[in-house]
């Protein structure tokens, strides 16, 4: 029991450092405010007022150099800021016109960071466009749902879908009649991959001075299957072909702008690199080869898929806790 | 000594937990602490407000059919607000690459009389298609959003993101007229050469900014500058009820629109070097 309350002693003795670590700053000088007009804040913290009339100080006469010990005069104001970086103490002369002005209900040394990913599924429906190809438009709606494991680190899915919007641009029309030379063309029906995420870049904007939103950056990366077939261009009255699946790999940059803690805007560039096939150039010679379709394929270039993707992001759970109170 | 001791140790505990709570409440600046009235942000520094930029660098040109193109580009800004800048880009047109098409044509294409008009001697077909040769774009820069990035949550630099808009004057070589009256038919060799014009277009876009230091940034930017052009120099309309079959003459008929689009990656040195900060 003795050797209980010697315990409870010591434990008690160890807390006493964090009383002085709480305390505020000893107005310059060392000296205590003079007249005693700082009322103890709230909570009982003797918080530096200096939005109180200046008290009434023993100031010396302007003519009066200043000591030359390195010593502040006392009732110069500012309290502990003032002490840590005298380039950013309030200036006297600021204060009546800084007090008019809206301030936030409460200001925090360390923000914490607004939009937090880890733990959380971002779902993301996107519309995409084609950035590369000139002679076939691949636009279509697309979804992708990732989990971060970290706050930078994701991994997830996603799938576009392209069948029914492909559009070939008259220019393949205008360049085959002008030229007699035709350009081997590529429908996409869909594409679907598995990608990690990884956020390198976040930051802040002030948009027009009024309000801030938060942005990230990222990266992803993955690999999937795409689902592609060559449109009959050289030889339409024989060639029909189907669907076949493509191994694909895909890299990425995007960027996403977060209008509140669970939704954002997205934009990214996607570039979907696999094995194409292509028509063949030359027609067989005879009906019956013709209408043999190993005569039908043409070169197996490799293909860059570069498309820019639009969209919206929704996080889920919608909110989180903080691991530490700010 | 037993009571003594125990009295002793229960106020210690005692005081030290309310130095606990005292502590978690001291990490907030309250109102009334030295912050109050202070403006949000302290020393934020005008980058762009009163000042010159003179920027460098790369622009490609981007969705190109048959030549892509890359210019040495400067800019030339006074920037009157932080927001809102004036200044001119321009660019010249300093490699020209064929694509694959422009190979493909010179190669595969028949040289016969349906593609006499169209396509000019095998080995020259690149030399046909028309190219930039110099952009001078006035325009006005509008930067609402200013920010900072964290790269790799170590580097840190001051960004802003803004949009572009203006009207360019491109310079272009193209293939010449032929075919009509008084012109040489559009199957002679010779007529296959190029001249130059300008075509005026609108032009917008946006950018990136990264302020690397007070007086230097990079910037990363996207420009649209729609216009017509005849970019193969073929004859591809002027016939027909609608006129949109060859007349066997490659003139302003022949031009067909294109959303014309470049990329930019760009170094931005700022005069006077120190910017603006507030208090």
């Amino acid at each position: 029991m003795k050797q209980a309350r010697w315990c409870l002693l010591l434990a008690a003795l160890m807390m006493l450092p964090t009383v002085a670590m709480a305390q505020p700053a000893k107005p310059a000088g060392g000296q205590p405010p003079a007249g005693g007009a700082a009322a103890p804040a709230a909570g009982g913290g003797d918080s530096i007022e200096l939005d109180d009339p200046k008290p009434p100080t023993d100031t010396p006469p302007a003519d009066t150099p200043p000591p030359d010990d390195g010593t502040k005069p006392a009732g110069t104001g500012g309290g502990g800021i003032c002490e840590i970086d005298p380039s950013a103490c309030p200036k006297q002369a600021d204060l009546g016109k800084a007090a008019q002005r809206d301030v936030a209900a409460e200001v925090y040394a360390v923000q914490q960071i607004y939009f937090l990913r880890r733990g959380r599924f971002e779902i993301q429906p996107y519309w995409s466009f084609t950035l590369n190809d000139q002679f076939v438009n691949h636009p279509g709606p697309g979804l992708a749902v990732n989990y971060y494991l970290t706050n930078v680190l994701a991994i997830g899915i996603n799938g576009t879908f392209y069948q029914p919007f492909n559009v070939e641009k008259e220019f393949n029309f205008q360049n085959r009649r002008a030229s007699r030379v035709a350009v081997p063309l590529n429908e996409y029906q869909m594409n679907a991959a598995a990608n990690f995420t990884y956020v390198p870049m976040y930051g802040k904007f002030a948009g027009f001075g009024q309000f801030i939103f938060s942005y990230d950056a990222y990266v992803v990366g993955g690999v999937g299957i795409a689902r592609t077939k060559p449109i009959p261009v050289i030889d339409p009255d024989n060639r029909k072909f189907e669907f076949d699946n493509r191994l694909s790999f895909n890299v990425g940059l995007g960027f996403r702008i977060a209008l509140n803690r669970w939704f954002a805007i997205t934009t990214e560039i996607r570039d979907y690199i696999y094995v194409e096939q292509l028509e063949a150039l030359t027609v067989a010679p005879t009906q019956d080869q013709q209408q043999n379709q190993s005569t039908w394929f043409g070169e197996k270039p490799l293909t860059n898929n570069i498309q820019a993707q639009l969209g919206v992001a929704v996080f889920l759970p919608f909110s989180w806790d903080y691991r530490l109170p700010r | 000594m037993k009571r003594w001791l125990t009295i002793l140790a229960s106020g210690a505990m005692a005081l030290g937990t309310l130095a606990i709570s005292n502590d978690a409440a001291a990490q907030e600046i309250q109102l009334t602490g030295p912050l109050a009235g202070a403006p949000a942000v302290r020393r934020l520094r005008h980058y762009r407000e009163g000042r010159f930029e003179l920027g460098a660098g790369m622009s490609a040109t981007l969705l190109d059919e048959y030549r892509r193109t890359y210019f040495v580009t400067g800019r030339l800004q006074y920037n009157l607000f932080d927001w809102l800048g004036v200044g001119v880009f321009g660019g010249y047109g300093l490699i020209g690459l064929s694509t694959d098409l422009t190979d493909q044509i010179d190669s595969v294409s028949p040289r016969n009389s349906r593609t006499a008009v169209n396509v000019g001697p095998r080995g020259k077909f690149a030399d046909q298609t028309a190219r930039y040769t110099y952009m001078i774009n006035p325009q006005l820069v509008f930067s609402p959003f200013r920010g900072k990035l964290a790269i790799f949550q170590k580097l840190f630099v001051d960004t802003d993101l803004y949009v572009h808009g203006g009207v360019a004057f491109v310079g272009l070589q193209e293939r010449g007229d032929c075919g009509g009256p008084g012109k040489k038919p559009c199957s002679d060799p010779t007529t296959f050469g190029l001249e130059s014009r300008t075509a005026v277009a609108p032009s917008f876009g946006l950018g990136l900014s990264l302020y690397t230091t007070n007086f230097i940034s990079l910037a990363f930017e996207y420009r649209a500058f729609p216009f017509s052009w005849n970019r193969a120099g073929f004859d591809q309309r002027g016939g027909g009820n609608d006129a949109k079959f060859p007349d066997q003459r490659v003139d302003a008929e022949d031009r067909t629109f294109s959303f014309n689009q470049m990329f930019t990656l760009q170094a931005g040195f700022y005069l006077p070097t120190l910017p603006k900060t507030t208090d």
